[in-house]
């Protein structure tokens, strides 16, 4: 009787045992499974999938970027009203015009001190805003000017040269659409091209403050000297 | 017989005579053609296209408009020929806006010539691409003829539909017919098949169901996948990383910032200045986009998705004029985060120097934007606790120097660190 028992206990314990592996084998199966097929894709989505408690994350204030009933225009971010000059910038008292541009070559010239921190400064900003036309050095052949081609999902094909601008360079003896030759553009003049644009040249008046246009003339005048 | 002998001779002069002239037209011009089309690309390119209105006009026929004695004193210096009140040159010169066309006193009259050749040249390929178009238009009669066609064979389709209707009502009204009269046999047979189909699943059913191994794992598999993908869900509520919606512009930063080499802060000037990098305004996308059209690519039109631009300015290509009904381009924004998170950009940008495909991943190569990095609060605090202070500024002099004066037992008011700064209580 007792070995029937104890018999019986064992089978008891080595089913236990068993099905504890089963359990164990069949948890971690079901992990991989889930982990392999939540993996599928290439993580790339077009929804922004489940968000809780979205008005912690909507902004109480109005993003610059997002639509504003408030405004006639339905936007944000409005133009400062006519007639008024921004904190930190100074009015530019010249026309779009090849007189005034002339004015402005013969009235101003660069209020900043030419310092190694101005420089340093223009170069980058020339850099940024400059080069992708007018190249590294000014000669005119920056990458946008240049033969080049793209490879994506509409297959291979070459892009559209940006017509290259006259070189700054006193080496290439350029001359510009306005006159003179464009190594002897004065300030004032270089001034006037960045904020109202010139020929294929947009204004870059919107990207650059006061400040960052002389800094950016200073560079400039330095790539003249070449 | 004497018809068709003078016609053919009429033709054959007519074909002598072309080729005779076209053979002098290159040979004239076959050396000056190549000569002028460097020329042209480096000194005209700037304002002209052979075909079209850039900053000034399309250049092509210019020769049949302008003798060419004229074209040489107008392009060595315009000015000068506008001041002597030449009619023509003030025409030119008020339709134009008056812009002033740059003196090229440096080329010689052949130079100049070769510049004339060129543009010929490549006028009249132009022209044979627009007789195409004119044997475009002659296809269009062969199109409306392909319009009757079609009317005709839709007539004959809609002939055939109601044929086939007819028939068709008539078969399924005989075969209503045999059912009312096999209702009852029809029934019998029904119900013996839902009895098997019944009787098959339910035998497997059963079977399943007394297999409490085959049941214990079948639930152990199915919460263990319900409970990884729920762990899944739940960690990434909130968290967009991946997320790349639609955008209302194909606009391709693999094209923009990787191929062209346009620097991020090109368009994305904030970044150095701002809390935010800023969506750039349709002007600095103009700043380019006034020339190129990327027409090579569709037939000599503008690209759809560059003409959005055009629409959203209210600008039109062919005028060069600006319209004053602009509609903002709704960009979906892709990176945000919570209203209770502050992130700046400047200080990220400009004070620690931290480049932008650190956080924005390989954009440079992105022909469509994603999210990259997940935005998570554990993000940013892994890397805030790796990166190392660049203490080389003002801010940390400062610093400094108050230290040093606390250490000195020197006096300091909340005013000499700042203390009266508006925006330490005004924001």
């Amino acid at each position: 009787m007792m070995l029937v028992r104890l018999k019986l206990n064992t089978m008891k314990e080595n089913m236990l045992a068993m099905n504890k592996k089963n359990f164990l084998g069949s948890v971690c199966a079901a992990f991989a499974l889930a982990a392999v097929v939540s993996s599928c894709g290439d993580g790339k989505t077009r929804s922004t999938g489940w968000e809780f408690s979205r008005n912690m994350y909507d902004p109480i204030a109005y993003n610059p970027d997002q639509p504003n009933n408030n405004f006639k225009n339905g936007i944000t971010a409005q133009l400062p009203p006519e007639n008024t000059t921004p904190i930190g910038f100074e009015r530019f008292e010249f026309d779009n015009s090849i007189e005034e541009y002339e004015r402005a070559g013969r009235e101003l010239t660069n209020p900043l001190a030419i310092t190694e921190a101005n420089l340093a400064k223009g170069d980058a900003l020339y850099h940024t805003y400059c080069a992708v036309c007018h190249g590294k050095e000014g000669k005119g052949d920056g990458p946008i000017t240049q033969d080049r081609s793209v490879e994506d999902s509409r297959g291979s094909r070459q892009l559209e040269n940006f017509p290259p601008p006259p070189s700054y360079q006193k080496s290439d003896g350029a001359n510009s659409s306005r006159g003179g030759a464009m190594s002897e553009l004065t300030a004032g003049k270089i001034y006037h091209t960045i904020y109202y644009g010139h020929n294929s040249m947009g204004s870059h008046a919107s990207q650059l403050s006061p400040e960052e246009r002389w800094q950016v003339v200073m560079y400039v005048q330095e790539l003249q000297k070449k | 017989m004497r018809n068709i002998s003078s016609v053919l001779g009429r033709l054959a002069k007519t074909v002598s005579v072309g080729m005779m002239l076209l053979f002098a037209v290159t040979m004239a011009h076959a050396q000056d053609v190549k000569e002028g089309e460097t020329l042209f690309k480096s000194k005209c390119t700037t304002c002209h296209s052979v075909s079209r209105n850039m900053v000034g006009p399309a250049l092509a026929g210019m020769s049949e408009r302008h003798s060419e004695e004229w074209l040489l004193s107008w392009i060595k210096n315009s000015q000068a020929l506008i001041a002597s009140g030449d009619e023509t040159a003030v025409q030119l010169f008020e339709d134009w806006n008056r812009l002033v066309m740059t003196s090229f006193t440096d080329l010689s009259d052949d130079q100049i010539k070769s510049i004339i050749a060129y543009v010929d040249a490549e006028g009249a390929k132009a022209a044979e691409g627009g007789g195409d178009a004119a044997s475009g238009g002659a296809g269009s009669t062969q199109s409306s003829d392909a319009n009757t066609l079609m009317i005709f064979g839709l007539i004959a389709i809609v002939v055939l539909v109601i044929i086939v209707i007819v028939v068709l009502n008539r078969v399924i009204r005989t075969l209503e017919k045999v059912i009312a009269s096999n209702q009852a046999a029809i029934e019998a047979a029904q119900a013996e098949n839902e009895a098997y189909e019944e009787d098959r699943f339910g035998k497997f059913a059963r079977a399943f169901i007394r297999n409490k191994k085959l049941v214990g794992f079948s639930v152990l598999m199915l919460v263990a996948f319900l409970g990884v993908l729920g762990w899944n869900t739940m960690w990434n509520v909130g968290v967009h990383e991946g997320y790349q919606p639609v955008q209302p512009i194909k606009f391709s930063h693999q094209i923009h910032a990787g191929v062209n080499q346009i620097e991020c802060q090109y368009c994305h000037g904030g970044a150095f200045k701002s809390k935010n990098a800023s969506i750039p305004s349709a002007n600095v996308c103009m700043n380019c986009h006034n020339t190129v059209t990327a027409a090579d690519h569709y037939d000599g039109e503008t690209s759809p998705e560059i003409a959005k631009i055009y629409r959203a300015l209210d600008y039109d290509p062919a005028t060069r004029e600006y319209g004053d009904n602009p509609k903002p381009i709704e960009w979906v924004r892709i990176h945000n985060l919570p209203d209770f998170a502050y992130f700046n950009h400047s200080q990220h940008v400009s004070v620690a120097g931290v480049e932008c495909q650190t956080c924005h991943g390989p954009i440079e190569t992105m022909e469509e934007v994603y999210q990259y990095s997940p935005l998570t609060m554990k993000w940013c605090v892994d890397c805030h606790k790796t990166t190392e202070v660049n203490a080389d500024n003002a801010y940390y002099d400062q610093l400094i120097e108050a230290h040093e004066k606390l250490k000195k037992g020197e006096k300091m008011t909340a005013a000499m660190i700042g203390g009266l700064e508006c925006g330490k209580c005004h924001y």
